[in-house]
């Protein structure tokens, strides 16, 4: 049984790995951004859809990733047991699968030609959907922007595709409108410098106005989807920013030309209030530094062009056509009584400068009423306008809890930059053949990242974050651009639906907004590195290969904490959780299937050793006393966490059954946080009045061993014994040393065999299947127990976001009426304040001082026991 | 009171005739622009025709004691760079001639020039506004004694234009297509507007009556940007001379049209033709061109159209916001140029669809000299304005545009012009 399980451990239910052989740096070595090639993808199908502007040519596509059937018997159980109706899995309209997004110059578009044909794009339209994908002929490429006409031809003759051209705006307002729905945190504020992400009612969206700026503006009041006016526009765009700007500077492209604003001063070329009054002029609202009128200066003085700074003129240029498009654009959302105004296209890229001078200008003509958002993946509104029109795309009705975004390796280098994948190299194989890419991106990493934290693999960590260089000399233009990562689609994941309100229900405890607060989780996340390092490279027999990935995820997890620390607001709206999962991401990106297999294995058959002892102990105690000594178990047992920097110390100091002992013999009430008193009359009453046991208990389970062992299992038996159906609820991938659900029926096959109740309750809940025919010894005559059940999660990551769980856990809530959270990463760092509509008991253990002090106004090692009774 | 006369104004040099009441003076960042009253004077002017009306009716409402005086309102510029010019003009005034309110300006000029019965020590007091009432205060006391009482720019732009459209016949008019007409407006009906005075920047003023109004809006982009950029894009020496160029360029060499976009074609779906301005300057982005390359002219016209554009469509949307009916745009920008003014109303008429007309003043660079004239009431010009019907001499005042298509003669201002009216003396 246990060998089966391991096996399983291996495939992942809904997010394949990455083929990584045959992986390559792109570009030469001189470039400062590379990215990575990874040829050797296993998409299934795509489908794309472009977008060619007059600089930039978007491609989104999209990868099929097939939801690997789980045909084994424990889902075939859980089924019957949870009401999930046959074939539900299957019988989504839409395949699981992920978005990405890539940009490329127009001027290179042989690059795109090749990336298509590289990846086979170009045989996936819809259409050929079941057909064979060599069927080159008649594929049709949805496209939109003015290229798709210029280069219509280009594309048959190259790729034998017709662009099938879409018209621009549609697209636009299509792009808008999914992203606006479907992905959380799409919009955000920018106002002197920060950025602030805005989640928005999607059901509240309309009517809007959507600025598009690009040569020059189009301004688009949107009613709805599909439905649309394009109210106004002004010619002062863009093009005209860049035009005035060639003419008057020697800038030879546009980023130079955004990148000298950064370093003007207008005030040598504007003539500002204080020119004309010397002083404010109140009566009518402006301060002395207002711009009066502008390049109004340089009627004042018999100055040449070439004795103007290059800079001051273009941010002179800069601030002139932000403020009035700014103006122009809050004067008609005015007038169509529209309460938001969302800002795109190619002026604003991201540049933090020409947000904030947008923000500033929408700020002050309506006096703080209103404000300028903008959007994450402003520069892909239409090329994904013009994918959502393909007949079949199936994502209209998509839900923002159906998508996950993550950020893969090369995320933290390519940031908001233009890349494509290193074409040129595909050709060249046989003399880079013995150069793995591993260690090209290790090379590339040195010359990358060098002020990005980097502790060498198996010392302990390094105190303090540095933050990258960036803002010297290597300033880049779009050092605030944002980067995109690839939208997982998941169309499995539900609303938990026992939220009592999905909308306000916020998981993150920690707000990585405030500054400190992301720097010391990332000097965190950046001292654990190194162990876990150790850990990964054990997993995989400490090979070299297992080692050179081993150091290249290092490098490239470190590159993402220096970016988040570089640009916090990077990769969207980032909690804590988020930054934990990247973790395991990143991990899993490298092949590094599971670091802490052999630890997990070896602490949970330590601790399947005492179960035994432990349950004939609990057996003796009396009812009251046998909870409490139940709940304590569960405290002391969630201390082996290796993500807690103290327990790993702990680790090295004693054996497994040495720490629980020693932890056990701690535990001393009150608690920090203590509610058992509370759970103690709700489970056993007062007096004689005997409550009605719970129907059906969710355990969410933290850690492998001790925790799980000795800790929930005892717990989940002692509600079993009391008539409480109970669904163990585990990761659906590995993250740390949590136990996976994956694992979890070996567990409590193991555990079963030292207990006749797990044991019942598991062959009732489907878990022991291959086993009954062993233990069917007779014992007819006892009743059916309530069933022990597994379900996943759905996450692969240490904490829990309740608006995205697997739709088995969403179908096992709906006859549950409790919950017990167990561990810090699910009950502290994630949802201490979220509110259930059942009973709901959150214990933990504290293991690191700052959290404590934060959450609970305690100390590291205090415990957390917090009920709360159903909202 | 007629052409003739008026033309003897063009030459700096010459004195004035008429007995010079009162004075006011808007000294902007380009031009000063100077408003006086002169008595009619029989000894110069033939006194034959005009009187009558004049007298009739005004001492007999009045409840002052002094006398009404029969005369002619004067406008006339100066660039601002050749205040002195200025300085001499009014030296050279006839200033003390029958002058009563301004008896001191009459001495002390009289001083500076030959007369010797000044009390010199005398410091008199005008009413100025303008940026340069603060920046020239200094140079006019000492030359002259003249003490400039500043009156807010706003508030005399607004009076200004509030007189002149509420008493002269023909000041407003539109323009488009090189037709110009003028539109009668009535009087009891002219409140709410929204006034746009084009400077250097632009503000936007929704006036509601006399001394009741609010900058709502404006914009930076006005005729210092246009003038800004233009010196640094083409080597003109002058405003008026970028004005010019402008009206013989091509912007399609330089702006980027809908047609470029896409492909001569339409884009009829939302309402633009392929002659459309998509990206002002968006064709300036090639990289094999230069800025020599692209000729003056044609940068001109792109920069005209640009601006004027904009400030037309943020006209509009303000006065759409407040729900003004009338839009009168002012301020040096416009100066009568056709071009301009064409402009202006197709950007009002493209972005209301029609539904709004953009109009003028004949006085518009006067606005802030008139108001800031007005702010001194003891002419009690407007209440006898309310009584009596004042005539505009046709003159220079209704010039033909056609005209101005041919460039003023070598940069000479087009200013001097004279309203006929009468006042109260002092």
């Amino acid at each position: 049984m246990a060998t089966k399980g391991s096996n399983s451990i291996h495939r992942s239910s809904s997010r394949p790995l990455l083929d990584l052989s045959k992986a390559e740096i792109q570009g030469n070595v001189e470039e400062k951004y590379p990215t990575i090639l990874l040829p050797n993808q296993s998409d299934d199908l795509s489908h794309l859809a472009l977008d060619i502007g007059g600089s930039l040519i978007k491609l989104v596509y999209f990868s099929r990733h097939e939801d690997q059937s789980t045909n084994d018997k424990r889902m075939k159980i859980l089924k019957d047991k949870l009401g999930i109706l046959n074939g539900n899995r299957r019988s989504y309209p839409i395949l699981g699968g992920r978005l990405h997004f890539v940009k490329f110059e127009t001027n290179k578009i042989n690059e795109c030609l090749e990336f298509i044909y590289s990846k086979k794009l170009h045989c996936g339209g819809w259409e050929s959907h079941h057909s064979d994908s060599t069927n080159d002929q008649n594929a049709v490429i949805k496209a939109t922007g003015g290229g798709a006409f210029k280069f219509a031809d280009l594309f048959k003759e190259r790729l034998g595709i017709s662009l099938d051209k879409e018209d621009e705006m549609d697209c636009l307002v299509a792009g808008a409108n999914f992203l606006l729905k479907a992905i959380r945190h799409e919009a955000y504020t920018h106002m002197e410098g920060q950025k602030e992400f805005i989640q928005i009612d999607p059901n509240d969206l309309f009517p809007y106005l959507l600025v598009n700026i690009g040569s020059g503006v189009s301004m688009i009041k949107v009613d709805g989807n599909g439905k649309f006016e394009r109210v106004s526009g002004t010619n002062v765009g863009g093009g005209t920013y860049w035009g005035l700007g060639r003419l008057l500077t020697n800038c030879s492209s546009f980023d130079e030309l955004l990148e000298l604003s950064q370093k003007g001063d207008n005030r040598t070329t504007d003539m500002l209030v204080g020119d004309i009054y010397g002083t404010d002029y109140p009566k009518i609202g402006l301060s002395a530094s207002t711009i009066a009128s502008s390049f109004g200066k340089a009627t004042l003085e018999n100055k040449e062009l070439e004795e103007y700074r290059p800079e001051d003129i273009s941010l002179s240029l800069l601030r002139m056509i932000s403020y009035n498009i700014g103006q122009i654009s809050y004067l008609n959302a005015l007038r169509f009584g529209l309460k938001r105004i969302f800002f795109g296209g190619f002026f604003i890229r991201g540049h933090a400068y020409t947000m904030d001078a947008i923000s500033f200008a929408v700020h002050f003509w309506s006096k703080g009423t209103a404000q300028a958002m903008f959007l994450r993946h402003e520069g892909f509104l239409g090329a994904l306008g013009a994918f959502m029109s393909y007949e079949k795309h199936g994502l209209d009705d998509l839900m923002v809890h159906q998508f996950v975004e993550r950020f893969p390796m090369g995320a933290p280098y390519t940031g908001g930059k233009i890349h494509g994948p290193p074409l040129r190299n595909l050709n060249e194989k046989a003399s880079l053949e013995n150069i793995s890419w591993m260690e090209k991106f290790l090379q590339k990493g040195t010359e990358i990242t060098a002020p990005v934290p980097m502790t060498p693999p198996g010392t302990t960590g390094l105190g303090g974050f540095e933050v990258p260089l960036s803002k010297g000399s290597t300033l880049r233009s779009d050092a605030s651009a944002l980067n995109v990562g690839v939208l997982h689609l998941i169309p499995t994941l539900e609303v938990f639906p026992l939220l009592v309100d999905p909308k306000m229900y916020e998981p993150n405890t920690v707000d990585l907004s405030d500054h400190s607060e992301l720097e010391y989780w990332l000097t965190i996340l950046s001292e654990h590195l190194p162990d876990l390092v150790d850990k990964a490279v054990a997993s995989e027999g400490g090979t070299d290969d297992s080692k050179r990935r081993g150091d290249a995820f290092a490098r490239a997890f470190s590159a993402h904490l220096a970016r988040l620390m570089e640009e916090p607001a990077a990769y969207g709206k980032l909690g804590l959780a988020n930054l934990l999962e990247m973790r395991e991401e990143c991990l899993r990106e490298f092949q590094f299937v599971d670091a802490y297999r052999s630890i997990k294995q070896r602490e949970n058959e330590a601790s399947l050793a005492v179960l035994h002892d432990l349950l004939m102990e609990l057996d003796s105690l009396d009812e009251e006393t046998r909870l409490l000594t139940l709940i304590e178990g569960v405290l002391a047992a969630n201390i082996f966490d290796w993500g807690s920097r103290a327990c790993v110390d702990l680790y090295h100091k004693g054996t497994i059954i040495e720490i629980y002992r020693m932890s056990r013999n701690k535990m001393q009430r009150p608690w920090r946080v203590d509610d058992f008193d509370a759970f103690k009359e709700r489970m056993l009453g007062s007096g004689d009045k005997k409550p009605l046991p719970h129907g059906r208990a969710l355990l969410f389970v933290d850690n492998s061993g001790a925790d799980i062992v000795l800790g929930m299992l005892p717990l989940a038996r002692e509600l079993l014994r009391r008539g409480t159906e109970v669904v163990l609820v585990g990761n659906s991938l590995p993250a740390l040393n949590d136990v996976t659900a994956m694992e979890l029926p070996d567990i409590v096959a193991e555990a079963a065999k030292h207990c006749d109740i797990l044991r019942r309750a598991a062959e009732s809940g489907g878990l022991l299947v291959d086993a009954m025919t062993n233990t069917l010894d007779g014992s007819k005559e006892k009743l059916p127990s309530v069933a022990l059940m597994v379900v996943e999660n759905g996450c692969g990551s240490p904490c829990i976001d309740f608006r995205q769980v697997s739709s088995e856990l969403a179908a096992a809530a709906k006859d549950a009426d409790l919950i017990i959270l167990e561990g810090m990463g699910r009950s502290l760092h994630t949802n201490l304040y979220a509110q259930f509509k059942c009973d709901a008991l959150k214990l933990a253990m504290v293991k690191n001082q700052r959290l404590a002090e934060k959450l609970v106004q305690g100390n590291i090692y205090d415990c957390v026991c917090k009920y709360e009774p159903a909202y | 009171m007629d052409p003739r006369r008026a033309e003897t104004g063009k030459n700096s040099d010459q004195i004035q005739s008429g007995h010079v009441y009162h004075l006011a003076l808007d000294i902007g960042g380009s031009l000063a622009k100077l408003v006086y009253f002169t008595k009619n004077d029989e000894h110069i002017v033939g006194s034959e025709k005009k009187k009558s009306p004049m007298k009739a009716s005004g001492i007999s409402n009045s409840s002052r004691n002094s006398p009404v005086l029969n005369g002619r309102l004067n406008f006339k510029k100066f660039e601002t760079s050749k205040i002195n010019d200025c300085l001499e003009f009014i030296n050279s005034m006839k200033l003390h001639l029958g002058a009563i309110s301004f008896q001191m300006i009459a001495m002390v000029m009289n001083a500076g020039c030959q007369q010797p019965e000044s009390p010199g020590s005398q410091t008199i007091t005008i009413k100025a506004t303008g940026g340069g009432a603060y920046k020239y205060a200094d140079l006019f006391k000492e030359k002259f004694r003249i003490s400039l009482d500043k009156e807010d720019e706003m508030d005399c732009l607004v009076a200004g234009a509030n007189f002149l459209l509420e008493t002269i016949h023909q000041e407003a008019f539109t323009y488009m297509g090189n037709q110009k007409q003028f539109v009668w407006i009535d009087k009891n009906d002219l409140y709410p507007y929204l006034l746009v005075n084009i400077g250097s920047g632009v503000g936007m003023i929704k006036v509601e009556g006399d001394g009741k109004f609010e900058r709502v809006s404006g914009t930076s982009i006005g005729g210092g940007t246009f003038w800004g950029l233009g010196k640094l894009l083409t080597k003109c020496k002058s405003f008026d001379e970028l004005l010019d160029l402008s009206y013989r360029g091509n912007n399609r060499a330089v702006d980027m049209l809908v047609g470029d976009i896409y492909g001569g074609m339409d884009y009829s779906k939302i309402g633009l033709s392929s002659t459309t301005i998509a990206s002002s300057f968006g064709r300036a982005i090639s990289e094999n061109k230069e800025r020599d390359d692209y000729k003056p002219e044609d940068i001109a016209r792109s920069l005209l159209r640009m601006i004027s554009n904009n400030i037309g469509q943020i006209s509009y949307l303000t006065a759409l916001r407040f729900g003004l009916k009338r839009i009168f745009f002012g301020g040096f920008f416009i100066r009568r140029h056709p071009f301009t003014m064409d402009t202006l109303s197709v950007a009002v008429n493209f972005w209301s669809k029609g539904e709004a007309k953009a109009m003028f003043l004949q006085h518009e660079g006067f606005l802030g000299a008139v108001g800031a004239f007005m702010s001194s009431d003891k002419h009690g010009l407007k209440e006898l304005l309310a009584n009596q019907k004042v005539e505009r001499p046709p003159s220079k005042l209704s010039f033909s545009l056609d005209q101005t298509q041919v460039p003023q003669q070598d940069g000479e201002l087009n200013g001097d012009e004279s309203i006929e009216c009468s006042v109260y003396g002092a």
